[in-house]
C-alpha cells in the first residue's frame, strides 16, 4: 500500500509495494499508447526506474499517483516521436467489423483501440487518461501542465474523429 | 452519455502487465548504477521544503558574507591611503633632513677665513 511515509522513505519492500499497486495504471498507459506489450512492459519499467530515482521529491499518494500517470503519458508521447511512429498504428490497417456489435463486444473494443492508437500522440493521451483513468477535464489538464480549453478542444476533436472513424461500427448516426 | 463513450471504456480498460512484472522492475533498479549527481544527493538530503529552508539560509549567509567582505574591503582600502600618506610624509621628512645634515656639514668644514 502506497502510504504517504511510504513514498517519502521507502526500503525495497515498500517500493516493490508501490510498483505492484501503480503497474497496472501505468502499463496500460503505455500499451494503450503503443499497442505493443514489450514496448510498453519496457516504458513502464522506465517509469518506475525514474521513480525510484525521484520519490523523495513526492510529498504523498495523490503526487505520486498525478507524478505516474503524467511521466508515462509524456514517455509514451516521446516514445512516439522519436520512433517517428505517429500513428504508430495506420487508419487504414484498422479493420472494421462486418456488422455491427455491441458494445461489450471484444472485437469492437479491439478495433476502439486500435483506432486510438492511430490519433496524433497528443490526442491519444487526452483520450487515454479521460477513459482509462477516467480523469476529469480539468485534471487532465493539471496532470498535463495544459490549459484547460486547449485540453476540451483536443479532446472534442479526438472524439469527433473517433466518433466518425466509429460510426459505422457503433450504428451511430452522425 | 454516449454508446462511445461506454465503448471507449471498455477498450480502455485498464490491463494487467505481464506476469512478473514488478520483479523485472525491482531487478532494472537493483542493476541501474547508483548514479546521483550532487543535485540529486543534496535534493535527496533536504527534501524539497526543507530544501527550500537551506537554500533561504544559504541565501542570508551570502548576503551577510558579501556585506562583511564590502566593509572589509573598504577598511583595507582606507588602510592603505593612509600608510601611503605616511610614506609621503616620511620621505619629505627625510628629504628635509638630508638637506638640513649637508648644509651642517658644509659649515662645519668650511675653510675659515683670516
Amino acid at each position: 500500500m502506497a502510504t504517504a511515509a511510504s513514498v517519502a522513505m521507502p526500503d525495497r519492500a515498500d517500493f516493490e509495494g508501490i510498483v505492484r499497486e501503480h503497474q497496472s495504471m501505468v502499463f496500460s498507459i503505455a500499451y494503450h499508447f503503443l499497442r505493443d506489450r514489450p514496448a510498453a512492459e519496457e516504458l513502464a519499467q522506465d517509469v518506475f526506474l525514474q521513480l525510484h530515482k525521484s520519490l523523495g521529491t513526492l510529498e504523498s499518494a495523490e503526487h505520486l499517483t498525478r507524478w505516474l500517470r503524467r511521466v508515462a503519458t509524456n514517455r509514451c508521447i516521446d516514445y512516439c516521436r522519436r520512433s517517428k511512429l505517429m500513428p504508430r498504428i495506420g487508419l487504414e490497417q484498422v479493420a472494421e467489423p462486418s456488422s455491427p456489435c455491441r458494445p461489450a463486444d471484444p472485437m469492437l473494443s479491439r478495433t476502439l483501440a486500435q483506432l486510438v492508437a492511430s490519433l496524433p500522440a497528443n490526442w491519444r493521451a487526452l483520450v487515454v487518461l479521460k477513459y482509462q483513468e477516467e480523469m476529469e477535464t480539468e485534471e487532465i489538464a493539471r496532470t498535463l501542465g495544459m490549459p484547460v480549453g486547449t485540453v476540451k478542444s483536443q479532446l472534442s476533436r479526438a472524439l469527433e474523429f473517433l466518433r466518425e472513424k466509429a460510426s459505422r461500427v457503433l450504428g451511430e448516426s452522425q | 452519455m454516449s454508446r462511445l463513450d461506454d465503448a471507449l471504456r471498455e477498450a480502455l480498460r485498464r490491463e494487467d502487465p505481464p506476469s512478473g512484472f514488478a520483479a523485472r522492475a525491482m531487478a532494472r533498479i537493483e542493476a541501474a548504477p547508483q548514479r546521483t549527481s550532487v543535485w540529486a544527493g543534496l535534493q535527496g538530503l533536504f527534501g524539497w521544503r526543507r530544501w527550500r529552508w537551506a537554500a533561504a539560509l544559504a541565501g542570508v549567509v551570502l548576503a551577510v558574507g558579501a556585506g562583511e567582505y564590502g566593509i572589509e574591503m573598504q577598511r583595507r582600502a582606507e588602510g592603505e591611503r593612509a600608510r601611503d600618506q605616511v610614506m609621503l610624509a616620511l620621505r619629505i621628512t627625510g628629504g628635509k633632513l638630508r638637506l638640513a645634515q649637508a648644509m651642517v656639514q658644509r659649515v662645519e668644514y668650511a675653510p675659515r677665513e683670516r
